[in-house]
């Protein structure tokens, strides 16, 4: 699945697209909206079920962003973080109870068991956060941070943002991907003789599927949480 | 796995551009129908929340007010009922006071206009009695002068008289 000739491909605009990402992608997206959606059809003063369900999620990645922002500049980032801890949260379940594979090619799965996806989120994170500290403290100052302690310091600097990108967007792709790779293997081998590897794997496939629902859990969260701390550190260079 | 980055970075723009868009639609899509409203709704229900408790403070600061006010007023009035009461009684003593007095004096007066009353007809009896014996003394005498008297005629006489005084 990860092995690029197990995903169709096709070409739009001169660009390269990957069916597979765009279709469990497009899943996520709309799933992700509906949630909100039907979560939040009637506000009032008082919340019923689904406006306490909303509300608690909001408080909890605003918790989440608070824990590293310090003061109110939560409030720029709070639906940056709440829309990607959604999306990030329903794409790692996603791949967990739906994997649509056709003619040997991928076509639904988790769209974070692919680099290029959060890649481009851990992309944006580092965009935001460049442009966070840009808008506080201009261009100079902002660019400045990267010469400290000493000028020298600056190919490290350069070299930490490197990193943090690769960092952030491998580490979710790391567990999600291989999260699925063992579903699927757990998969073949219950397939592969008959009843009695099914009655060993069916066990084996619950447990793993609870523990990488856990573990996309984690990884949203913690996706979230070093957002808000790469943010942070942008925003307060200039003690 | 390096393999793997290498052709999908060949692959990377249009992917990336996909999610790029559609996050960014998301995250406009939630803002308009959860996120702002939302927010909006928590930052009433606190502002609600503030001014409840500022406004229950205050009608408790009220109520305690009104308390005082009604506790002030009831000692208030029992003050001055007990004022009433005893400029009341003040009253109907120097009343009481008053009538007695006038009483006693007036009896006084009676009592003295009874005597003084007395005393003139004892006395004006008296001179009339006075007037009638020495009257009786001379008749006495003339009729004696006029003729020899036994004793009983005396003692008729003198019983005529007296029963004459009777009359």
């Amino acid at each position: 699945m990860g092995d690029p000739s197990s995903v169709a491909t096709f070409q739009f605009g001169g660009l390269t697209f990957n069916a597979a990402n765009i279709y469990s992608g497009l899943i996520a997206f709309v799933l992700v909206f509906l949630f909100v959606f039907a979560l939040s059809r009637h506000i009032t003063m008082k919340p019923g079920k689904g406006q306490n369900i909303l509300e608690w999620l909001i408080d909890f990645t605003n918790g989440i962003l608070k824990g590293s922002i310090p003061g109110n500049e939560t409030g720029a980032f709070g639906l940056y973080g709440f829309t990607l801890f959604l999306f990030l949260f329903i794409s790692n379940q996603l791949g967990l109870f739906l994997q649509i594979a056709v003619g040997g090619k991928d076509f639904v799965r988790s769209p974070t068991s692919d680099p290029i996806v959060t890649m481009t989120f851990s992309l944006a994170t580092l965009m935001i956060a460049q442009f966070a500290g840009v808008t506080k403290y201009g261009w100079k100052k902002h660019f400045s941070g990267y010469l400290q302690p000493f000028v020298f310091w600056l190919p490290i600097s350069i070299f930490e943002e490197f990193t943090n990108f690769l960092t952030l967007g491998l580490r979710i792709f790391g567990v999600i991907f291989s999260g699925e790779m063992l579903l699927k293997i757990i998969g073949g081998l219950a397939f592969s003789h008959g009843i009695a590897t099914m009655i060993v794997a069916i066990p084996l496939e619950l447990v793993w599927q609870g523990f990488s629902a856990f573990l996309g859990a984690i990884q949203a969260y913690v996706f979230v949480t070093l957002s808000a701390v790469y943010i942070s550190k942008k925003t307060e260079i200039g003690d | 796995m390096f393999s793997h980055l290498a052709v999908a970075s060949s692959l990377a723009i249009g992917d990336m551009l996909f999610y790029a868009i559609c996050f960014i639609i998301l995250m406009w899509l939630i803002k308009i129908v959860a996120w702002k409203p939302i927010n909006k709704m928590m930052q009433d229900r606190a502002d609600k929340i503030s001014n409840d408790i500022d406004s229950a403070e205050k009608s408790r600061d009220d109520a305690a007010k009104l308390a005082k006010q009604r506790q002030d007023a009831l000692a208030n009035s029992r003050h001055e009922a007990t004022g009433i009461v005893d400029s009341a009684k003040k009253q109907g003593q120097q009343q009481r006071d008053g009538i007695l007095a006038e009483a006693q004096t007036d009896a006084q007066s009676l009592k003295d206009n009874a005597k003084k009353d007395i005393e003139q007809e004892r006395q004006d009896a008296l001179a009339s009695v006075r007037n009638d014996v020495a009257d009786l003394s001379i008749e006495i005498a003339s009729k004696i002068i006029q003729k020899e008297l036994s004793a009983d005629d005396q003692k008729a006489l003198i019983d005529s008289y007296i029963e004459g005084l009777g009359k």
